[in-house]
């Protein structure tokens, strides 16, 4: 295969438009990841009651949404750092539907494949919560249950983020 | 043949009905409610009831009964809970879920009209 076309065909190719209404990018506050002021006993007791709460719950990541893990409890053998990473593409996509069709800031978003889901909610303008749940998982259950977690999470997470970052 | 809105609206016109709602118990999401109060969510009481749901058709399963759940009855002090899984071929894996308070309700009466307004359902 190479990498030239010659079959003559032009293919229809998207020009670059400028961004219009973009927010100016912004310089981020040093990463949540491996901060060591964080209370963890009590991220994990958050993290811990969803699980026990909704049966079927794999497990929780708690996430920058730089894409570096913060913490988890994770029971299966998925790596929690790749799910966090996955929790920021998804935060990154929702990120830039809410800002082309103006409708705020990211909340959640589910991805549901055959044998499983994946949420990943908003927690802070800092981080994220990701959810792994069987294919079996009361969806509207979590959707109940997620919210007032990530707020939990939120307060506990605010304590360390400097002032200015707060939303 | 009634589509959903109609459905439920012919759900809340049972004598005592409260609150009425079509979900789906694969995911615990309404497809769509009608009535409630202000202290009643029904979306709250449809992903609490899917458990319910499933609870029973699993233990059905495990008593190799070959059988189905033609509906549930739930009551209350104050309140009767019917729950009727739908039948139909675009309806699979649904229930309606129906409030109705006791005092007001004929529990029989409201139990067929909810399996009317079931097979009449058309999604």
């Amino acid at each position: 295969m190479s990498g030239q076309d010659n079959t003559g065909t032009i293919l229809p190719r998207r020009t670059a438009r400028p961004p219009e209404g973009m927010p100016p990018p912004r310089s981020l506050p040093p990463s949540l990841a491996g901060n060591p002021a964080l209370p963890y006993p009590q991220i994990g007791q958050a993290l811990a009651e969803l699980r026990l709460e909704i049966p079927g719950v794999h497990g929780c990541v708690l996430g920058g949404v730089d894409g570096l893990m913060i913490t988890h409890n994770m029971q299966t053998d998925v790596d929690p750092n790749d799910l966090a990473a996955l929790a920021a593409t998804t935060y990154g996509l929702g990120r830039q539907v809410g800002l082309r069709l103006g409708q705020g800031d990211f909340q959640q978003s589910t991805v549901r494949n055959a044998l499983g889901y994946l949420s990943v909610y908003a927690v802070s303008a800092q981080a994220l919560l990701a959810v792994v749940g069987a294919d079996t998982i009361n969806v509207a259950r979590l959707h109940l249950h997620a919210p007032p977690v990530a707020e939990r999470l939120a307060a506990l997470l605010d304590g360390v983020t400097p002032t200015s970052w707060r939303r | 043949m009634a589509n959903l809105d109609i459905a439920l609206k012919s759900a809340m016109s049972i004598d005592g009905a409260i609150g009425v709602a079509l979900v789906d118990y694969n995911s615990g999401m309404t497809l769509g409610v009608a009535g409630g109060t202000g202290e009643i969510d029904l979306t709250v009481a449809a992903a609490g009831n899917t458990d319910v749901v499933r609870a029973k058709m699993r233990t059905i399963e495990m008593l190799n009964l070959n059988d189905e759940i033609e509906d549930i009855l739930i009551t209350l002090g104050s309140q009767y809970h019917l729950i009727r899984p739908v039948n139909s071929r675009t309806g699979k894996g649904l229930f309606l879920y129906l409030m109705v308070s006791k005092s007001r309700a004929n529990l029989a009466m409201a139990r067929h009209q909810l399996r009317t307004i079931e097979e009449n359902l058309e999604l």
